[in-house]
C-alpha cells in the first residue's frame, strides 16, 4: 500500500486523523488528507466508501466524531452553524444530486450565492449570471424551473452556481454524472479554465476517473475509510497499487473484489 | 435466549427509545429557540426577500385553508348544535340557552382548537412535506452553503405567518361555526334567532383564552412540522415519515396546549370561566 503524502506548508485543505461512523457502519476510519492551496486534488473509489461524506465535512455540513479539519486556516469542526458562514461563502461546492432550489428559475439558482454574499448590485449579478449560464451552454435557459430542465442540464446549472461566486475552494461532487463524453469533457475544460482564472483549490470526487485524471494534479484513493493511495493523476492507470490500477482499469479480477468479498462475509 | 439476556435487551432497547426522546425534545426546544433567534435576527436585517417570503405564506397558510376551515368548522358547528338541541329536547325542552353557551364554548375552546387541529392536518403536513424533501434533496445543504441559516429562511416566515393566520381562521372560524349552529337550531329545532345569537355569557376572558390559544397553536404547528421536516433522512419514504409525524405532532401539541392553557385559564381565574 502507497500511504498518502501529505502537502506541506499552505494548505486549503486538511484532515487530520478524521473518523465518522453512522451507526454501527465505520465510513471515514482516521483519514489524513491536505490539498495545497491552488491543488487540484481528485478522489475517487468504490461506490458509498465515504468520498460525498468527506466533501460534506470539508464543508462544516457534517460532524466528524474525530479528529480535526482546517479549511481556508479556519476550523470547521465544533462551529456553531452561524458562525460558518462567512467560511461557507467562500467555497463553491457541486452536489451529487444538483441540490438545485425547486421554487427558484435557472437564473435565479445560479444567482442566489451572489446575493445571499451581498456587496453586487442587481446588474452586476445579472451579468455573471447570465456568463456563467452561457459558458455551462444554458443560455437561453433562464427563465425555466429545475423541474424542466434534464439530468445534465441541472448538473450544468449546479456546475454554474459552485462557480459563480469565484470561491477559493471548489468542491465538485461528480461534476461529470449523467453527462455525455462531449459534455463532460467540455465541462472539465471549462472547470479547468476556471480554475486557471481564479487559482481557486479544487477538490473533484468522480467515478468517471479517465476525464477526472485530465483535470485534477493528484488523484486519491479512497477504500475502507482510509486514503490507500495517492499519486500522480497522469499515471493513476499504472499506478504501484493494485486495488487502484484494477479499480481504474474496470478489471473485474483483482484485490478489490476480494477485498469486497472478505467485507461483505 | 435466557431471561437475564432477554431483560437486557429489553432495557437495552428501552434507554435507546428515551435517549432518542430526549435528543428529539432537545432538537424541538433547539428549533423553537433558533426560531425566535430568526424573527429578532429578520427585524434587525429587514431583508426585503424575507418579506416577500412572509407574504407568500400568509397566504398559503391563510388564504388557501380559508374554505377549508369554514367548511369543516361550519360542518361541526351544525353537528354539535343538533346534537345538543336533541338532548336537550329530550330532557327539558328548553333551548334558551343553547346559543349562548355554544358561544362560550366555540370562544373559549371549539373555535381556535378545532381551527388549530385543521391547520395541524393541512399546513402541518405541507411545511413538513416542502423542508423534508427540501433536506433529502440537499436543497438545505445548498442554502447552508450560501451561508444562509435554513431556520431564519424556511421555519422563520411560516411561524410568523400560521402565528398570524392561525388566530385570523379562529375568528372566522368560530364565526361560522357559530352562524352555522344557528342556522341549525332555527330550521331544524325552531330556535329564534334572537334567543340563540346571545352575547351576553361572553367575558373578555373568553376572548383573552381564544387569542392565547390560537396564538400557542399557531406558533407550535409550524415549530413541529419544520422539526420534522428537518428530520427527514433518506429519499422519499424520509418525507413521508415527516409528514406523517408532523401531522400526528401538531395534532398532539395542539390536544396537549389545549389541555394546558385551559388548565391554566382555571387557575388563574380561580375557577370562574
Amino acid at each position: 500500500m502507497t500511504t498518502a503524502p501529505l502537502v506541506g506548508g499552505d494548505a486549503t485543505i486538511r484532515f487530520v486523523d478524521v473518523r465518522k461512523r453512522y451507526g454501527r457502519r465505520v465510513v471515514l476510519d482516521g483519514i489524513s488528507l491536505e490539498v495545497a492551496r491552488g491543488g487540484r486534488l481528485g478522489l475517487i473509489g468504490p461506490a458509498a466508501t465515504g468520498k460525498s461524506v468527506l466533501c460534506k465535512l470539508a464543508c462544516g455540513l457534517e460532524e466528524p466524531d474525530g479528529g480535526t479539519i482546517q479549511v481556508l486556516a479556519e476550523s470547521v469542526v465544533g462551529r456553531r452553524e452561524a458562525d460558518l458562514g462567512p467560511l461557507r461563502r467562500r467555497i463553491g461546492m457541486l452536489f451529487q444530486n444538483y441540490a438545485l432550489f425547486d421554487f427558484l428559475t435557472v437564473e435565479q439558482n445560479v444567482a442566489f450565492p451572489l446575493e445571499q454574499r451581498g456587496g453586487m448590485t442587481a446588474d452586476a449579478i445579472a451579468e455573471r449570471v447570465a456568463e456563467r449560464l452561457r459558458a455551462v451552454g444554458l443560455a437561453g435557459s433562464e427563465r425555466k424551473l429545475t423541474a424542466e430542465l434534464s439530468g445534465g442540464m441541472k448538473k450544468r446549472v449546479g456546475i454554474a452556481r459552485a462557480t459563480v461566486a469565484d470561491a477559493e475552494l471548489v468542491i465538485y461532487d461528480e461534476p461529470s454524472a449523467g453527462l455525455d463524453p462531449v459534455t463532460t469533457q467540455k465541462i472539465y475544460d471549462l472547470l479547468a479554465a476556471d480554475q486557471e482564472r481564479t487559482r481557486a483549490t479544487v477538490l473533484a470526487v468522480s467515478s468517471d476517473v479517465v476525464a477526472l485524471a485530465r483535470f485534477v494534479d493528484e488523484i486519491a484513493f479512497l477504500y475502507h475509510g482510509k486514503i490507500t493511495y495517492r499519486g500522480p493523476a497522469a499515471t493513476i492507470a499504472d499506478a504501484p497499487d493494485p486495488l487502484v490500477r484494477q479499480f481504474v482499469r474496470g478489471d473485474l479480477e483483482g484485490p478489490l473484489e476480494e477485498r469486497g468479498a472478505e467485507a461483505a462475509t | 435466549m435466557t431471561v437475564a439476556g432477554f431483560l437486557t435487551t429489553r432495557i437495552t432497547a428501552l434507554g435507546a427509545a428515551v435517549l432518542a426522546a430526549t435528543r428529539a425534545g432537545v432538537e424541538l426546544w433547539l428549533v423553537y429557540v433558533s426560531t425566535i433567534a430568526g424573527i429578532v435576527r429578520g427585524f434587525s436585517r429587514k431583508n426585503r426577500r424575507n418579506r416577500g417570503e412572509l407574504a407568500r405564506q400568509l397566504h398559503a397558510v391563510g388564504n388557501k385553508s380559508l374554505v377549508f376551515i369554514i367548511v369543516t368548522l361550519g360542518f361541526i358547528g351544525m353537528v354539535m348544535t343538533y346534537q345538543a338541541c336533541l338532548q336537550l329536547g329530550r330532557v327539558t325542552g328548553d333551548y334558551s340557552q343553547v346559543g349562548s353557551q355554544f358561544l362560550r364554548l366555540i370562544v373559549s375552546d371549539f373555535g381556535p382548537t378545532l381551527t388549530g387541529l385543521m391547520l395541524a392536518t393541512r399546513v402541518g403536513a405541507g411545511i413538513a412535506a416542502e423542508i423534508g424533501s427540501m433536506k433529502v434533496t440537499e436543497q438545505i445543504d445548498a442554502l447552508r452553503m450560501s451561508g444562509v441559516l435554513p431556520i431564519d429562511h424556511l421555519i422563520v416566515p411560516r411561524f410568523v405567518a400560521c402565528v398570524v393566520m392561525t388566530l385570523a381562521l379562529s375568528v372566522i372560524g368560530s364565526l361560522v361555526m357559530y352562524g352555522a349552529g344557528g342556522l341549525t337550531a332555527q330550521y331544524s329545532f325552531g330556535v329564534n334567532p334572537h334567543t340563540f345569537y346571545d352575547l351576553s355569557f361572553i367575558r373578555p376572558r373568553h376572548v383573552v383564552l381564544m387569542v392565547v390559544k390560537a396564538l400557542a397553536y399557531g406558533a407550535a404547528i409550524p415549530i413541529v412540522a419544520g422539526f420534522c421536516g428537518l428530520r427527514a433522512r433518506g429519499s422519499s419514504e424520509g418525507v413521508g415519515w415527516a409528514t406523517t409525524a408532523a401531522v400526528i405532532g401538531g395534532s398532539f401539541a395542539v390536544i396537549v396546549l389545549d389541555f394546558i392553557i385551559s388548565a391554566a385559564a382555571l387557575f388563574v381565574t380561580g375557577g370562574d370561566l
